[in-house]
C-alpha cells in the first residue's frame, strides 16, 4: 500500500474531529458507566455494588444465561451457516442469487419483530398453539432458552454464511486437485484442506454471532419471560420499576462490556493471525453430484432462507387481520393500522427523521475517517482505528445508559433531546461506515488521489471532488444500510428517547408491554416495510458491500 | 525550466533506511534517471520531490527555491504514474483540463491548451472519450498530456512504461524522450529497467539500498562501472577477481586464476586484490592463425556451452581450466565453435573496468 504524506492538515483535522467525537460520546459515557458502578451512595469508591449484585444468584444467573444461550445460538448458526455456504458455493442449487438476497435480509430486519412473530405463532395464546390445543396436543413452551436460540439462530446465521461463502469461493481449485492428485479422496480433501482453509472465516463470523446475542436487548425482552438476561436486567435496573439504580445497572453493564470486548478481541486476534491467502482468480466450479444430493441441497438452502423470513411474513399477514381485544379473527382489515395511526403519526415521522439524520451523520463522520485510516497511516490514526471499532463491543443498552449518565446535566445536557438519539446511532453505526468506506477505498488506486494533488488540488479538495464521487455508490449503499438498521434500533433507543421522540420501535415495544397486540403487529409490519423496501431498491449497490459488515 | 538540487536527503521507514543521505543535482533541461532494483529507494526519492513522502533530513530545491516544505499540491510538478492514474470519472479532455481548473485558467485558454496538449501526445479526436474506452498506450498518453499541460517546473515519471507490453514500451520511451527534448523540460525518471535507462537518459544515477552507486552518462555507466554492483546491474558481464601483478605503461597486469589480463589503470589496491568487469561483447574471437591487434592480449580457451539467441550467440568457455568467460557473438557462430573446441580470444584492455573488491 502506498501511504500519502501524513503531515498535511486534512488527515489531522479529520482525526481530531473523530477523536473528539468518540471521546465525548463513546469513551466518556462508557467510562461513566464503569465509574458509577464503583460508587457508593456518598460518592466514594466501593466494590460493594459488585459484591451485592454478584451475591444474588438471580444476577449471576443472568450472566450464565446470556453466555450459555449465546454459545448455543452460535453453534446452531454455525451448523446452519457453513453447510449453506457450501451449498451456495459448490452445489447446483437453483436460484442462488435469490437465496443470497433473502439470506442477507435477516441481518437488517428487526430481530425482536422476529421474536414477536414467534410469540404470535407459538406463544401461550399463539395461533399454532391454540390450533394444536384444540387437537389435544400440548406443545412445549417456546419462552426462555428454546425460543431465544431459535430466533438468534435464524436471524444471525448470515454472519457465518456470508464470510464462509466468500472463503469457499476463494479456495483455488488447484489446491483441491493437488490433494486428489496426491491420493486423497474428495471427502478427505474436504476435511483436511478445504475446511481448515475456511475455518478462520467461520470462526470470525461465529464470534460476531456470539457478540450480537450478548448485546441483543429486544429478543430476550420479548421471549425470555422470567429467565434473567444480562442486557435486559441492566435495562430494568436502570429504568427501575421500583427505584432506578444506576450503580447496579452499571455493574451489569460493565459485565456485558467485558464479555463483548473479550469476544471482539478474540475475533480480531484470530483474524489477524489466521488468514490463508488462497487468491483464486475464479471461484471453484460446482461439483457434479447425484440427483439425491442436489435435491437435499436445494431443499436445505431454500428451507433455511425461507424459514428465517417466515416469521416476518407472518407478522405482515397478521397485521392485516382483525383483532378484537387480544383475540385474532381471520378477516382482512386495516383496523390495526388505523389504530396505530390514530394514536399518533409522530413515531413514524420520528423514525424517518432520526434515521435520516443518523445515516447522514454517520456517513459524514465515517467516510472521512475510513479515508484517513486507509490512506494516511500515523501513530494517531492507529488509536483512531481501535477507537472506531470499539462501538462493536459496546451493547446499545450500555451506550444508552452511559449517555444518560454522562449528559444528564452540565453544559452538555443532551438527555431527553433527539440529538442524543442521533449521536447514539452515529456512534453505534460508525464501525460499519468506516469499514464500508475503507473497503471501497482499497479498490481505488491511491495514485488517482496523488495525481490530483500533484496537479495542484489540495488533499481536502481532492477528497471532496474526486474521491467522494468515485466512492459514491458505496457511500449511498452504506447510508441505506445505516438508515435501515437505525430505523429498527431498539436497545439504546428505549433508554434514550423521551416522550415526543418515541420511534416506531418504541411504539412496538410499548404495545408489547401493554395489551395492544393489533397495534404491535401493525407497528411491526410498518418496521418490516420501512427496513426491507429501501434495501431491495438499492440491492445492487449493496451486494459489493455486504461483506464489509463482517 | 528548472534545475533540481537534492541535498543530503534521508528517509527511514521504521528500521529500514529507504534513502541514506543522497545528494545529486539534476541540470536544467536534463533527462535524469534514477535506476536500481526494487527497494533501492528510487521511488521514495521521486516521491519526496513530488511531496508524497516526507524528508527526515536534507533539502530539495528547484533552482534556488527550497520546495521540500511545500505541500505537494503547491510544488508545480507534473507526475506520470506507473498505473497511469487517469481519473475514471472524467473524459480525456476532463483529465487533461483537471490541473488547469485547479489553477483557475479561464475557459477559453483552458480549451486551447488542452487541445494543444492532446495534439502533442497524438490524441487529437479522442478528447471526449472515456478512460475505459482507451488502450494502455492511449491512457499513458493522457497521463503525459495531463502532466505537461500545467507547464510544470519539472516532469516526474515513476516507471511509466512498466504496464505496457514490450513493443509499445520501446515506442513510448522514444516518444517521451522526444517530447522532453522538444519542450526542454527537466525530467526525473524512475525505472528498474537498465536498457530503458540507457536508451532514454542524459544521465543516470544507479542506486542501491538507499545510496548512490554511480552517476554519469549512459555510456560511462555501462562501460566504466564504478562497482561490481553497477557492472552486473547494467547488463551481462564477466565479473572476475584477481591480483595486481604490476603495471606497465598505464596498463595493469592482473592475474585471474591461471590467466593474466591487462586493463587500463596505474594504481593497485593496497593488498593488490581487485575486481574487474569484462563485457561479453568486448571479447572477440580470433580466427585460426590471426594475431590480436597491437597492444591487445590473447586468451586461449575451450568452448563449453553454446546458446543461440537469434541476433546474438552466447558462448561460454573455460580459460586455463578454471576461469569461465562468456562471450557474445553477433550473428551465427562459425561452425568450428562446438563444445570442446579450442579457441583464441582477444579484447581491448581499455574496455576492462577495474574496481576495488567489494
Amino acid at each position: 500500500m502506498i501511504v500519502l504524506r501524513s503531515r498535511s492538515v486534512f488527515p489531522l483535522g479529520v482525526t481530531a474531529v473523530a477523536l473528539v467525537f468518540l471521546g465525548l460520546f463513546l469513551l466518556y459515557p462508557v467510562f461513566a458507566v464503569f465509574h458509577v458502578s464503583f460508587l457508593d451512595k456518598a460518592g466514594g469508591f466501593t466494590l460493594d455494588n459488585y459484591v451485592r449484585i454478584l451475591g444474588r444468584s438471580f444476577y449471576r444467573q443472568s450472566l450464565w444465561n446470556s453466555l450459555g444461550i449465546g454459545a448455543l445460538a452460535t453453534l446452531a448458526a454455525t451448523a446452519i451457516g457453513v453447510p449453506l455456504a457450501f451449498c451456495l458455493a459448490r452445489l447446483p442449487v437453483p436460484g442462488k442469487s435469490a437465496i443470497l438476497v433473502l439470506a442477507a435480509l435477516p441481518l437488517v430486519l428487526p430481530s425482536f419483530v422476529g421474536a414477536y412473530a414467534l410469540v404470535l405463532l407459538f406463544g401461550r395464546a399463539g395461533i399454532v398453539t391454540q390450533a394444536l390445543r384444540e387437537l389435544g396436543v400440548f406443545p412445549g413452551s417456546i419462552y426462555g432458552t428454546p425460543g431465544l436460540v431459535w430466533v438468534y439462530t435464524l436471524t444471525l446465521y448470515p454472519y457465518v454464511l456470508l464470510p464462509t461463502l466468500a472463503a469457499f469461493k476463494a479456495v483455488d481449485v488447484s489446491i483441491e486437485e493437488a490433494g486428489q492428485n496426491l491420493g486423497a479422496s474428495r471427502w478427505r480433501v474436504f476435511w483436511t484442506v478445504i475446511l481448515p482453509v475456511v475455518a478462520p472465516s467461520v470462526l470470525s463470523g461465529a464470534l460476531l454471532v456470539f457478540m450480537e446475542t450478548l448485546e441483543n436487548f429486544g429478543v430476550p425482552f420479548v421471549l425470555a419471560e422470567d429467565k434473567p438476561i444480562l442486557a435486559v436486567e441492566a435495562y430494568k435496573l436502570f429504568v427501575g420499576e421500583v427505584a432506578a439504580n444506576s450503580a447496579s445497572a452499571g455493574v451489569l453493564a460493565t459485565l456485558l462490556v467485558a464479555c463483548t470486548t473479550a469476544a471482539l478481541l478474540l475475533q480480531r486476534y484470530y483474524l489477524g493471525r489466521r488468514r490463508f491467502a488462497t487468491g483464486a482468480r475464479t471461484a471453484p466450479p460446482e461439483l457434479r453430484v447425484g440427483a439425491g444430493l442436489r435435491w437435499l441441497a436445494t431443499v436445505f438452502a431454500w428451507g433455511v432462507a425461507l424459514a428465517a423470513l417466515l416469521p416476518f411474513l407472518t407478522v405482515l399477514v397478521i397485521a392485516f387481520l382483525e383483532y378484537r381485544g387480544p383475540v385474532l379473527h381471520p378477516h382482512l382489515s386495516l383496523g390495526n393500522f388505523v389504530d396505530l395511526w390514530h394514536r399518533s403519526s409522530r413515531p413514524l415521522i420520528n423514525t424517518v427523521m432520526l434515521a435520516t439524520s443518523a445515516a447522514l451523520g454517520a456517513a459524514l463522520l465515517g467516510v472521512p475517517v475510513g479515508y484517513v485510516l486507509t490512506r494516511f497511516r500515523s501513530r494517531l490514526s492507529h488509536i483512531l482505528d481501535v477507537l472506531a471499532m470499539m462501538p462493536f463491543a459496546i451493547a446499545g443498552t450500555v451506550l444508552g445508559i452511559g449517555l444518560v449518565v454522562a449528559y444528564n446535566a452540565g453544559p452538555l445536557a443532551l438527555t431527553g433531546t433527539p440529538v442524543i438519539l442521533v449521536i447514539a446511532y452515529m456512534v453505534r453505526k460508525l464501525p460499519f461506515n468506516v469499514r464500508a468506506s475503507s473497503a471501497i477505498l482499497h479498490q481505488l488506486d491511491p495514485s488517482l488521489e496523488e495525481a490530483s494533488i500533484n496537479l495542484g488540488v489540495s488533499p481536502a479538495r481532492t477528497f471532496v471532488t474526486l474521491t467522494v464521487p468515485l466512492m459514491l455508490g458505496g457511500i449511498v449503499g452504506g447510508m441505506v444500510l445505516t438508515w435501515v438498521t437505525v430505523a429498527s434500533e431498539l436497545s439504546s433507543t428505549v433508554i434514550l428517547y423521551s416522550g415526543p421522540w418515541a420511534t416506531m420501535t418504541v411504539v412496538m415495544f410499548e404495545a408489547l408491554e401493554g395489551s395492544g397486540a393489533g397495534i404491535a403487529a401493525a407497528a411491526a409490519a410498518v418496521l418490516i416495510l420501512v427496513t426491507s423496501l429501501p434495501l431491495l431498491l438499492v440491492y445492487r449497490l449493496l451486494r459489493r458491500y455486504e461483506l464489509a459488515m463482517t | 525550466m528548472t534545475a533540481i538540487a537534492i541535498e543530503r536527503v534521508a528517509k527511514r521507514f521504521g528500521a529500514v533506511t529507504a534513502v541514506a543521505g543522497i545528494s545529486l543535482d539534476v541540470r536544467d533541461g536534463e533527462f535524469f534517471t534514477l535506476l536500481g532494483p526494487s527497494g533501492c529507494g528510487k521511488t521514495t526519492l521521486l516521491r519526496m520531490v513530488a511531496g508524497f513522502a516526507d524528508l527526515d533530513a536534507g533539502a530539495i530545491r528547484f533552482g534556488e527555491r527550497r520546495i521540500d516544505r511545500l505541500p505537494p499540491h503547491r510544488r508545480n510538478t507534473g507526475m506520470v504514474f506507473q498505473n497511469y492514474a487517469v481519473f475514471p470519472n472524467l473524459t480525456v479532455a476532463g483529465n487533461v483540463a483537471y490541473g488547469l481548473k485547479a489553477r483557475r485558467v479561464e475557459r477559453a485558454a483552458r480549451a486551447e491548451r488542452v487541445a494543444r496538449a492532446l495534439t502533442l501526445v497524438r490524441l487529437d479526436g479522442l478528447a471526449e472519450r472515456w478512460p475505459h474506452q482507451l488502450s494502455g498506450g492511449q491512457l499513458q498518453r493522457v497521463a503525459i498530456a495531463r502532466a505537461l499541460v500545467i507547464e510544470p517546473e519539472v516532469l516526474l515519471l515513476d516507471e511509466p512504461l512498466s504496464n505496457l507490453d514490450a513493443k509499445l514500451r520501446v515506442e513510448m520511451r522514444g516518444e517521451i524522450r522526444q517530447l522532453q527534448q522538444a519542450l526542454g523540460i527537466t525530467a526525473l525518471y524512475v525505472t528498474h529497467d537498465q536498457e530503458e535507462a540507457l536508451a532514454i537518459s542524459d544521465r543516470i544515477a544507479v542506486m542501491r539500498a538507499g545510496s548512490l552507486e554511480q552517476i554519469g552518462p549512459p555510456a560511462e555507466i555501462y562501460s566504466r562501472p564504478a562497482s561490481a554492483f553497477v557492472a552486473e546491474f547494467m547488463g551481462v558481464t564477466n565479473l572476475l577477481t584477481g591480483t595486481v601483478r604490476g603495471s606497465v605503461g598505464g596498463r595493469l597486469r592482473i592475474g585471474v586464476g591461471g590467466i593474466e589480463l591487462s586493463a587500463r589503470g596505474s594504481e593497485a589496491a593496497k593488498d593488490g586484490r581487485v575486481s574487474l568487469s569484462l563485457r561479453p561483447e568486448t571479447l572477440r574471437l580470433l580466427a585460426p592463425g590471426e594475431a590480436p591487434p597491437a597492444g591487445w592480449a590473447r586468451i586461449e580457451a575451450v568452448v563449453g556451452r553454446v546458446e543461440l539467441l537469434g541476433a546474438t550467440t552466447r558462448v561460454e568457455c573455460l580459460a586455463a581450466g578454471k576461469v569461465t568467460l562468456r562471450l557474445a557473438l553477433l550473428d551465427l557462430p562459425p561452425e568450428s565453435i562446438v563444445p570442446g573446441a579450442k579457441i583464441a580470444l582477444t579484447y581491448d584492455p581499455d574496455r576492462v573496468a577495474v574496481f576495488p573488491t567489494a
